[in-house]
């Protein structure tokens, strides 16, 4: 049985959620606050079935694209196409301690980012390479710290694993 | 944490079959016309992300509102004095207007709006502003700060509206020096970090030399920007095109970071207005029309 019915996880996703649009959207730390929705469609990836991970990664992708002018749906491609990928990734790989957790949420936001960059075609700042060896990274490291230290923070508290 | 290896072989088809599904449509929405994505992008942001952006407008009112009372009165002190500066000078271009017969000319209105900011990939060097249609905003209204010219009006709807700053590609102005002595087109010039964002005089006549420190301001050609709002300040020569036109970097009259409060030029119909006066342009009033006439084109001095 898959953890679709455990309500704590998804009360941890949605929190994810909340947390990331408010820290972007309504306090507007932009960059300054890390990316949370990524890692919450990867950790649902982990617990849930594919379908219902490329599910949930459509619908925040759209949340996501909403604020875009330049680049509707591609949020909602990537976050499909990772959700679904998230779920796969347990035929590979089985884990849940924090350095697996750290790895797998780094690899999967550079993954994001890389995706998400080649299908909005949106230019950034120091040129591609350097984006994607250096600003990306960092991104993807603040994103996996931050989603490592919510799982803690789940965990610590309904004693789950 | 929980079973791994769920479902039999077709369980996962059926599973992977719905994940295309999904796959499918976002990638329909990524393709279909801007047209068939707004109402859907104007129906989100009005409902599920609405509590945030209400959420960063009030704060932003709130920020506005603890301002520091003495360096408002400074302020108003300082804009008291230059209104009654050009009080009369409006009276004597009113009254030798009258005596040569011309009607005024046309002036832009002006609304207030706080900026909200996104702050998630993909809206980057885009901003929302808390007046839409109702208030007169149209696709193309120019956003100006205290300083000059931030960006353009670029989605509307009724009670929001949608815009680029000037670190966006795509954006560009009709420019030339504040003397008037050359004309060009303003781009970005993206740096390493945003905060080395620049913008970059294009196509400036090669036999003109501009000297740092020298003000470009918008022309009013183009039909988008009022004529007379500052871009921004000659830093140096960003690069000489063998011969033909020189590109210079110039330091923006505005850092998009820190605004929080503009003003969007509500224009009429066919007329973009011309803002001179508020930021002392010098260029004679009828370089535009004299290089209109000629046939003379963006990039050329004017006599």
């Amino acid at each position: 049985m898959m953890s679709e019915r455990n309500w704590p996880f998804w009360a941890l996703i949605a929190l994810l959620v909340i947390t990331h649009f408010a820290l972007h959207l309504a306090v507007g730390l932009g960059a300054t606050a890390p990316d949370l929705v990524t890692p919450a469609v990867l950790l649902a990836g982990r617990r849930a079935r594919g379908s219902v991970a490329a599910g949930l990664g459509f619908g925040l992708g759209l949340l996501q694209d909403s604020l875009s002018l330049d680049a509707f749906g591609a949020e909602a491609v990537t976050l499909t196409l990772l959700g679904y990928l998230g779920a796969r990734s347990r035929d590979l790989f089985v884990g849940d301690n924090a350095v697996f957790l750290l790895v797998y949420l780094f690899s999967g936001k550079w993954l994001h980012d890389a995706i998400f960059y080649l299908l909005s075609g949106t230019p950034d700042h120091g040129g591609t390479a350097v984006w994607l060896l250096v600003f990306s990274p960092l991104a993807a490291l603040y994103a996996a710290v931050a989603g490592v230290v919510a799982m803690a923070a789940y965990h610590s508290v309904t004693g789950q694993r | 944490m929980g079973n791994y290896f769920d479902g039999t072989r077709r369980g996962r088809r059926r599973d992977a079959a719905i994940a295309g599904g999904f796959l499918l449509l976002a990638l329909l929405l990524l393709l279909v016309p801007a047209s068939y994505q707004t109402p859907l992008r104007s129906a989100i942001r009005g409902t599920a992300l609405r509590p945030f952006l209400a959420v960063q407008a009030e704060l932003v009112s709130r920020r506005a509102r603890s301002v520091d009372v003495s360096q408002l009165r400074a302020e108003r002190d300082s804009l008291a004095a230059v209104v009654a500066a050009q009080a009369s000078l409006v009276e004597e271009n009113r009254r030798l207007r009258a005596l040569l017969g011309l009607r005024g000319r046309a002036q832009p209105a002006f609304r207030p709006a706080e900026l909200i900011r996104a702050g998630v990939p993909g809206a980057e060097s885009t901003f929302f502003i808390d007046i839409g249609s109702r208030d007169g905003v149209v696709v193309g209204s120019p956003v100006l700060a205290a300083g000059g010219l931030l960006g353009v009006i670029q989605s509307v709807e009724e009670h929001t509206a949608q815009g680029i700053d000037w670190t966006h590609p795509q954006f560009r102005a009709s420019a030339m020096t504040a003397d008037g002595d050359a004309y060009g087109i303003v781009e970005p010039r993206r740096g390493r970090f945003r905060e080395e964002d620049l913008l970059t005089l294009t196509g400036a006549p090669f036999h003109t030399d501009i000297r740092p420190g020298t003000r470009v301001v918008t022309t009013g050609r183009g039909g988008i920007y009022p004529r007379g709002i500052p871009l921004g300040t000659v830093v140096g020569i960003d690069e000489a095109d063998t011969g033909w036109r020189k590109n210079y970097l110039l330091r923006p009259a505005v850092r998009p970071e820190g605004v929080t409060h503009v003003l969007v030029a509500i224009r009429r119909e066919g007329e973009t207005g011309d803002l001179s006066p508020l930021w002392q342009v010098d260029a004679p009033a009828d370089t535009q029309e004299t290089g209109a006439a000629a046939g003379v084109g963006a990039g050329t001095r004017q006599p």
